[in-house]
């Protein structure tokens, strides 16, 4: 067993600071909503930043531009990201995308897609959920039919994150009406603003537009940007999964611990009757409890990390950390509640708001992280069935492994 | 990083799993709990031939030179069968201090012993206060002089040859090395649910010398420290191991017994509820191995420690309680064996700090003033 980090992990964790301190974050615009994550907000100008260090395609291997670099590479980068809390929202999803174009893409997409994900350029928006395929998405309704060199794709596309401000939509339709119910999908990259493509924000509890919804009515693409074979879309995206759970979380302890951070702070300045806030033992209590769970996070995540890493096989370890990232956030943005007492619900850029108003903001956004990328009720399914071996309920079995 | 056990490492775990698979099945440890003496000498003597008691003693004076993180993989094997016995105190404590602060003859005389197996060695800290944290310890011992008081939570007295024993010296904590047999020492039985032998060990009018003192007159604080934390790294891993057999038993359980007419394990309330066992018995693994590299590679590991002994202590507790709630009725038997794990994991969470202990630990280092 080693912990450590190696000496190269070590160092470029420094350049990434340095870049970080010559780089200060309030000079990117930001054109799309942080949700808490632990990613920050969208800024298309602080992801090119990111593509001019090269960090965007630094995980890839060579001939397709990239550095390749370590997987433990993008970690660093990820949890030095977090810690500062930069605007990096689309980078995990980007990076995912890249492996799945270099690993099974047709050559346009490799050709068009990869040098814009490495400039920056080009990011993406899930449409996976319908409105009527929400944790079982092996019943969404949405259409690819094959017209000659291209396909044309009809249906109804909700809770995308990022979609309107995104480049490219990921699409998951039906390509065929064959017996078993999960063959017969692909996935397709479909470039914002393709005629027949309605994108429509979406509202959310914050105030803010962080979902959209999409209408394809006959939206036309060429078959080479089809991801993968065609009818195998389902089985791409189970296997895919896995590792979405983990680059969708990885940075939330590193995020939460900025948090913690702030509120230790807080703590040990805010004063009542004289005496500070930290010296309460309930106080001191609970946010030494959180340190431990945030720590016992990380080992989860890192754990996760070596076996993705070392190729070995993952059948639960990504799902109980998310479920655990998403359930210990909910938990320090309660307590962050707590502690900031009746400052807690001000609004960032309220008069008198508190630590920029950013606790209402994590307890608003926590409230979805547990029902985004697989609920936690489904995740805890997973991990019984996958990882335990306990039989599933009956007719359950992929829904189980959504 | 890399999260795989050595060689080495596994060879120890593996023979360990299947040794005690053998000699320390459940019904054995409810026989040892039931007894006074609770020891079976022929086990520790196999088990002192598997080199276990020498595993924290350097290779000079008998043992092979282990390092913390070896300890806490053989021992969280051994909380996996809830095997008993004072492993922890002797070979893991009171070795500790032995090595730290024992002057050469007396590392000399003692550790060979210990490594064998032949001796054993236990701490005496705990006071009335019921605080393992040595500030607390109150109890004054002018040297040379006369020794009396008495301490507390005495873990397998009436199996030592040896306590040591932490006292104040003008205002400084020292250790004092003492055999059991002395004259004024006695010790008294505390009747304890998880069976562990814990004693109540009076001292009337002890005879003191300076030959008496483990390592110099007021110089216990820091070898006492790195032994507590190496304390609570050991019954952690006991926690750990304890929690993955419940874990063991309750999956087995929920694949097998049919209610409705289908495994309870196919029921949603009992696979989220399994869910969480496993969340928890991970992650206190995944602290305890962190904890344990660190300290074996000599880096400050003392918020490490605390962390993982505050969320085992938490974590493994919740997975005894839930076990119990899967499996129902029986497990409310005596003859049923999740209450020994259980009970086990009771007496390791307070043993060498409980969990407000070391989250006090925690708040400190994150900057709580």
């Amino acid at each position: 067993m080693d912990f450590a980090f190696t000496d190269d992990e070590r160092a470029f964790a420094e350049d990434v600071r340095r870049f970080l301190r010559a780089h200060p974050l309030e000079r990117f615009a930001v054109e799309g909503m942080d949700a808490g994550y632990g990613s920050g907000a969208h800024s298309r100008a602080f992801m090119r930043a990111l593509g001019a260090q090269g960090w965007l395609s630094m995980g890839w291997p060579r001939k397709f531009g990239g550095g390749e670099r370590p997987l433990f590479f993008k970690l660093v980068l990820l949890e030095e990201l977090a810690l500062a809390g930069a605007p990096f929202g689309p980078l995990a999803g980007c990076w995912q995308t890249a492996d799945a174009i270099i690993a099974y893409g047709s050559e346009r997409l490799r050709r068009e897609v990869l040098p814009a994900v490495a400039r920056g350029d080009g990011t993406f928006w899930q449409g996976y959920s319908e409105p009527g395929a929400g944790s079982d998405l092996l019943g969404l309704k949405t259409q690819a039919r094959r017209d000659g060199d291209e396909y044309v794709i009809r249906g109804h596309k909700i809770w995308s994150s990022h979609a309107g401000i995104a480049t490219y939509g990921l699409v998951f339709a039906r390509t065929s009406q064959e017996a078993r119910r999960s063959r017969g999908f692909s996935m397709f990259v479909v470039p914002n603003g393709t005629p027949g493509m309605d994108i429509r924000p979406i509202t959310s509890l914050t105030g803010e537009v962080y979902h959209y919804e999409t209408f394809l009515d006959d939206v036309r693409v060429p078959a080479d940007m089809r991801l993968g074979p065609e009818g195998e879309g389902f089985v791409a995206l189970l296997n895919g999964l896995d590792s979405d759970r983990f680059w969708g979380r990885f940075y939330k302890a590193p995020a939460l611990e900025r948090t913690l951070r702030q509120l230790v702070e807080y703590a040990n300045t805010e004063r009542v009757r004289g005496v500070p806030l930290a010296r309460d033992p309930s106080v001191r209590r609970r946010l030494a409890d959180a340190a431990v769970d945030l720590a016992a996070l990380r080992a989860l995540f890192y754990r996760a990390a070596c076996l993705m890493r070392d190729e070995a096989t993952i059948t639960y370890e990504t799902a109980v950390a998310k479920v655990m990232a998403d359930e210990t956030g909910q938990k320090i943005a309660q307590l962050g509640m707590d502690l900031l007492g009746p400052w807690g619900p001000l609004r960032e850029g309220s008069r008198g708001a508190r630590l920029g108003g950013s606790i209402s903001h994590s307890y608003l956004t926590s409230l979805g992280h547990t029902i985004a990328g697989g609920t936690a009720e489904v995740l805890r399914t997973t991990i019984a069935v996958r990882g335990l071996g306990l039989p599933a309920e009956p007719k359950a079995e992929a829904r189980s492994r959504g | 990083m890399d999260i795989r056990p050595s060689p080495a490492q596994q060879m120890l775990t593996s023979t360990a799993r299947a040794f005690l698979k053998e000699h320390c099945p459940p019904e054995r440890v409810q026989e040892w709990v039931l007894d006074a003496r609770g020891f079976d000498d022929a086990l520790w003597r196999r088990m002192a031939e598997l080199g276990w008691p020498g595993l924290l003693v350097a290779p000079e004076l008998g043992g092979s030179g282990g390092s913390l993180l070896d300890v806490a993989l053989l021992v969280e094997e051994m909380g996996y069968a809830c095997l008993p016995g004072p492993f922890v105190t002797s070979a893991v404590v009171a070795t500790s201090l032995l090595t730290d602060a024992g002057r050469a003859e007396q590392s000399q005389r003692v550790l060979p012993a210990l490594a064998t197996g032949e001796r054993i060695a236990t701490l005496a800290l705990v006071e009335d206060s019921g605080s393992s944290d040595p500030a607390d310890v109150a109890l004054a011992c002018a040297v040379p002089g006369r020794l009396t008081g008495r301490k507390l939570f005495v873990k397998d007295a009436h199996l030592a040859d040896q306590l040591i024993v932490v006292v104040r010296e003008r205002n400084e904590l020292s250790l004092l090395l003492l055999p059991t047999d002395r004259r004024g020492i006695s010790r008294l039985p505390l009747e304890a649910i998880s069976g562990e032998k814990l004693f109540e060990v009076v001292f009337d009018g002890v005879e003191i010398t300076a030959d008496d003192r483990l390592g110099a007159a007021g110089c216990g604080a820091v070898p006492l420290a790195h032994a507590l934390a190496a304390g609570a790294l050991a019954r952690t891993a006991e926690m750990v191991g304890g929690a993955q057999r419940i874990l063991d038993l309750v999956v087995e359980h929920a694949r097998t017994r049919v209610q409705g007419g289908r495994p309870i394990g196919g029921y949603q309330a009992i696979q989220h509820a399994c869910a969480d066992l496993v969340r928890d018995v991970d992650t206190a693994r995944g602290l305890l191995y962190l904890a344990a590299w660190k300290a074996a590679e000599g880096q400050p590991a003392e918020s490490d420690v605390a962390i993982a002994k505050a969320h085992a202590g938490e974590a493994c507790l919740a997975v005894a309680r839930r076990g119990h709630q899967i499996f129902g009725a029986i497990s409310y038997c005596e003859e049923h064996p999740l209450h020994l794990f259980h009970k086990r994991i009771q007496a390791a969470a307070l043993d060498y700090g409980d969990a407000q202990h070391h989250l006090e630990t925690v708040a400190r280092s994150i900057g709580l003033v």
